[in-house]
């Protein structure tokens, strides 16, 4: 069995709620979502379990009614673990990943700022990567959001 | 009297040691760029930049003590031109002489430090503030090496006046090899007091921006350059008067460009010494001068004072 | 001042250790750092929302310009999250094109560092020396591929420029002196005593902090972090080449540098065995302009560490969704960590070993109009046309000289 294959029999064996939905696109890539409250578990699992230990970003998507966020988790060996979950727009609150790892809190400020993700648990900081004055409410990588014309 | 002035004002005093102070930055700026591949300055850079700078605004910070930050670059150009004055140049005789000079110069010689650090605290950036605890902390470290190896030499002539240190070494050719060792100390202890690389640190651009200059403009920028450039070739002056007292012929042209040979030599020394190190940090400093410095000083100390018994 | 004194000092947006606007904000307490803020974002140009307004195809020259040095790492990484979710086979002979060109930037960018680690610890030699040598580098990428950075070889489905048996022979002979040179480097860099001093022991990261703040590139390396995605997941030609990754076990600055001036040497070695397995055939094939819907994930070992591009499709011409996390951003928490409790003198220097990039790791601008206007994004064409009237008002016009040449084209 190769090693993607044993990493989805891990992941599936461990959460009844994922089998059939882990698709390995190709050699060492792993795509699958979720629901938003089991994100935590997975990426516990993932990290002390599978020793996924290394967290590569978070990608937001704007899909209409939904924000997604996916989450592209790295192991030595060169697989990538892309876990994806979808919030309501209208209010889109997730959990914070750094309790696992440290370097999510850019990451994760990046969310609040392009994409108006509310992220519980992230620690008070500077805001990455807009203006201090940029105003209220403005989310430059949602879909409804259009540079103003001159 | 008018000679007097022309002393003070012409030759060998401000007009003269102004530009010889400019001259030696090209040469520095010269053999710096070509030890590193470079082209380099055309000789008249520094003139030009003294001119620019000359004819720039003069921004004077508002929250800073205008008298003192004017008057720190003024206090510190009249110190190193004055300390110039004592050096004998094309004869071993100097005109202002008097027992006791070669301590007033190496006291005139860290007024300009004392007055970077006032016009850099005075002017209250922080930067200026940082560069400036610097310079006088790294002051108390390559003074005492400085001061040591100097005197040692001082010490072999038995005269605290430089006319006298120099008269016998003429008198004594080949004695001054015997000092060779608080030369090169000394060398060291002149690039802490120029701020060059390796101490170059309270000016470091990449930490402190300009240090105690940052906030200097116009004007005073003009006069901190000129400063510098006249500490550089004061030093080397009393280094080569005191470390190389040979050389002094019966022609006083002949003589003169000896001298003036001597003290590019030296400065030769100071472009290739920072041309193959790094910039050390303040703490590494200190410890180079105490740790390494002082105790070559002191066995130059002992080796002269052996010295003299034996010789006598 | 006493050792009492605490005061903050803002080292940047403007700095002249930061060759790039950034903010780090220093609590200081004599010379020793207490703790450092950093606010990034300065560099912010909005290209991930550009590019989901613009093609393929523009989107690859719009993603080329996130960095001026690894300009050819987001080109290659944007394009070949592309190719995976069209299904691609991308000619051999194109792959073994991308791996020269990417380790000849490889090159570049390390002389580069090499020389902004030499000024920043106040050693302007190793710069004059390292960047006089870069040149040679320089000169060769500029005959390969038409220009010194940004060089436009990639486009979907292959390359744009092929390789002759001349010029494979210009690099070759290129690579050996660069080779020479390195060696002297690595001489200078590992004996001179100033450059020592200066740098072991400075900005220590243990193995086990490199694991949990997810160093990235030489910087984990150096911490014997075993990564480089050239072995561990291989793009373009790196899965039939061999080579070292290098590691080492300084966890400092020093260990940094001996990282990244060993990794010079094995690039020579890449770039030689490029030039003697590159098959032949063709560099490019046919691509439609509209990309099946569908997402994939990219990495590439940029100089500076991972970077990572992100591509979703939705069967048009544009991009859903670009995301790109350059190497940069991956380290910013390991440079909080390495600045703790260290002096200020160390500041730059520890800065510069991570090789950072904010350019690439910002990527919007906002501009600020005189009006009260909320913040805008401004177009590329109303840019251009700006452009065009600030030079005019200047009096400069081009509007003929671009006639001319137009004209001259045609004939």
């Amino acid at each position: 069995m190769s090693q993607e294959e044993k990493i989805k029999q891990e992941l599936e064996d461990k959460f009844s709620y994922l089998s059939g939905k882990v698709n390995i696109t190709r050699a060492r890539r792993i795509f699958f979502s979720v629901d938003l409250q089991n994100l935590a578990e997975i990426i516990k699992f993932s990290k002390e379990e599978l020793k996924f230990n290394h967290l590569l970003t978070i990608s937001g998507l704007d899909e209409g009614e939904n924000l997604s966020f996916v989450y592209h988790l790295a192991h030595d060996c060169g697989l990538i673990l892309n876990i994806k979950v979808s919030a309501p727009k209208t209010n889109p609150v997730l959990k914070t990943v750094m309790p696992y790892f440290v370097s999510a809190e850019i990451y994760e400020r990046e969310l609040v700022d392009l994409f108006g993700a509310k992220v519980e648990g992230l620690p008070k900081g500077n805001r990455y990567p807009l203006t201090d004055d940029w105003p209220q409410g403005e989310f430059p990588l949602r879909k409804d959001w259009h540079p103003a014309k001159e | 009297m008018i000679k007097e002035l022309l002393y003070i004002l012409v030759f060998p005093g401000f007009l003269f040691v102004s530009i010889a102070g400019l001259l030696a930055e090209y040469v520095d700026r010269k053999l710096y760029a070509r030890l590193q591949n470079r082209i380099g300055p055309p000789w008249f850079q520094p003139f030009a930049d003294i001119i620019k700078l000359i004819a720039k605004e003069e921004v004077t910070p508002c929250q800073a003590n205008p008298r003192m930050f004017h008057a720190a670059p003024l206090f510190a150009l009249t110190a190193v031109i004055t300390a110039f004055l004592y050096t004998p140049l094309w004869h071993t005789s100097s005109p202002f002489s008097f027992n006791g000079d070669i301590i007033m110069v190496l006291y005139l010689l860290t007024i300009p430090t004392l007055a970077f650090f006032i016009g850099g605290w005075y002017s209250t950036s922080l930067f200026a503030r940082i560069g400036s605890v610097r310079a006088v902390t790294q002051l108390f470290a390559y003074e005492v090496p400085l001061f040591m190896s100097i005197l040692a030499s001082a010490l072999l002539a038995n005269s605290w006046s430089l006319v006298d240190i120099v008269l016998f070494y003429t008198r004594h050719p080949w004695y001054w090899c015997f000092n060779l060792i608080g030369f090169f100390v000394s060398l060291v202890a002149l690039l802490g007091k120029l701020e060059k690389t390796p101490f170059d640190i309270p000016e470091a651009e990449t930490e402190v921006v300009a240090g105690a200059f940052t906030e200097y403009s116009g004007k005073l920028l003009a006069f901190l350059r000129l400063c510098i450039d006249i500490e550089m070739v004061s030093g080397a002056a009393l280094l080569a008067a005191v470390f190389f007292p040979f050389g002094f012929f019966q022609s006083a042209f002949l003589s003169f460009v000896v001298f003036i040979l001597k003290i590019l030599g030296i400065i030769a020394l100071i472009s290739l010494l920072r041309t193959v190190v790094a910039r050390l940090r303040i703490d590494q400093m200190i410890d180079f001068c105490w740790k390494l410095l002082v105790p070559f000083a002191l066995l130059q100390i002992l080796i002269n004072l052996v010295l003299k018994g034996v010789l006598r | 001042m006493h050792d009492s004194h605490k005061f903050n000092i803002p080292m940047g947006p403007q700095h002249p250790a930061l060759k790039e606007p950034e903010g780090f904000s220093v609590a200081l307490k004599g010379e020793k750092i207490l703790g450092v803020e950093i606010r990034l974002g300065y560099n912010h140009r909005g290209i991930e929302k550009a590019c989901e307004q613009n093609t393929y195809t523009q989107d690859l020259y719009l993603i080329e310009r996130v960095c001026g040095i690894c300009s050819h790492t987001h080109a290659t990484c944007f394009v070949q999250a592309i190719e995976e979710i069209a299904g691609i086979q991308v000619p051999k002979r194109a792959l073994y094109i991308r791996t020269l060109i990417a380790e000849l930037e490889r090159v570049h960018s390390h002389l580069l560092w090499l020389g902004v680690a030499g000024h920043e610890i106040g050693f302007d030699t190793l710069l004059m020396y390292s960047w006089r040598d870069r040149e040679i580098v320089m000169d060769i990428l500029a005959m390969l591929t038409g220009n010194r950075v940004n060089y436009g070889m990639n486009t979907i489905g292959g390359v744009r420029r092929d390789i002759t048996p001349e010029q494979a022979n210009d690099v070759l002979k290129a690579v050996s002196q660069l080779e020479e040179r390195t060696k002297y480097y690595i001489d200078v860099a590992t004996k001179e005593t100033t450059i020592i001093k200066r740098l072991s022991g400075v900005g220590v990261v243990s193995y086990d902090d490199a694991v949990r703040l997810e160093a990235v590139g030489p910087t984990g390396r150096a911490s014997g972090l075993d990564r480089d995605v050239r072995r561990d997941d291989p793009y373009a030609a790196y899965g039939e080449l061999d080579f070292k990754v290098i590691t080492d076990n300084h966890c400092d600055v020093f260990g940094r540098t001996i990282v990244r001036v060993k990794e010079l040497m094995e690039s020579y070695k890449i770039i030689r065995q490029t030039i003697a397995n590159m098959p032949q055939g063709p560099i490019v094939v046919k691509v439609a302009r509209k990309i099946p819907a569908g997402e994939a994930i990219s990495r590439y070992e940029a100089p500076r560490g991972e970077d990572v591009h992100y591509v979703k499709a939705n069967g048009s011409e544009m991009p859903e969704r670009v995301k790109i996390r350059a190497p940069t951003l991956a380290n910013i928490q390991v440079v909080k960590h390495m600045l703790k409790d260290r002096y200020l003198a160390d500041m730059p220097i520890v800065i510069a070993a991570i090789d950072p990039c904010f350019s690439c790791t910002d990527r919007m601008v906002s501009i600020e109009y005189d009006s009260n206007k909320k913040n805008e994004t401004i177009s590329w064409a109303t840019l251009h046309d700006y452009s065009i009237r600030w030079h005019r008002e200047r009096g400069t016009d081009f509007t003929d000289l671009n006639k001319r040449f137009k004209a001259g084209l045609k004939v």
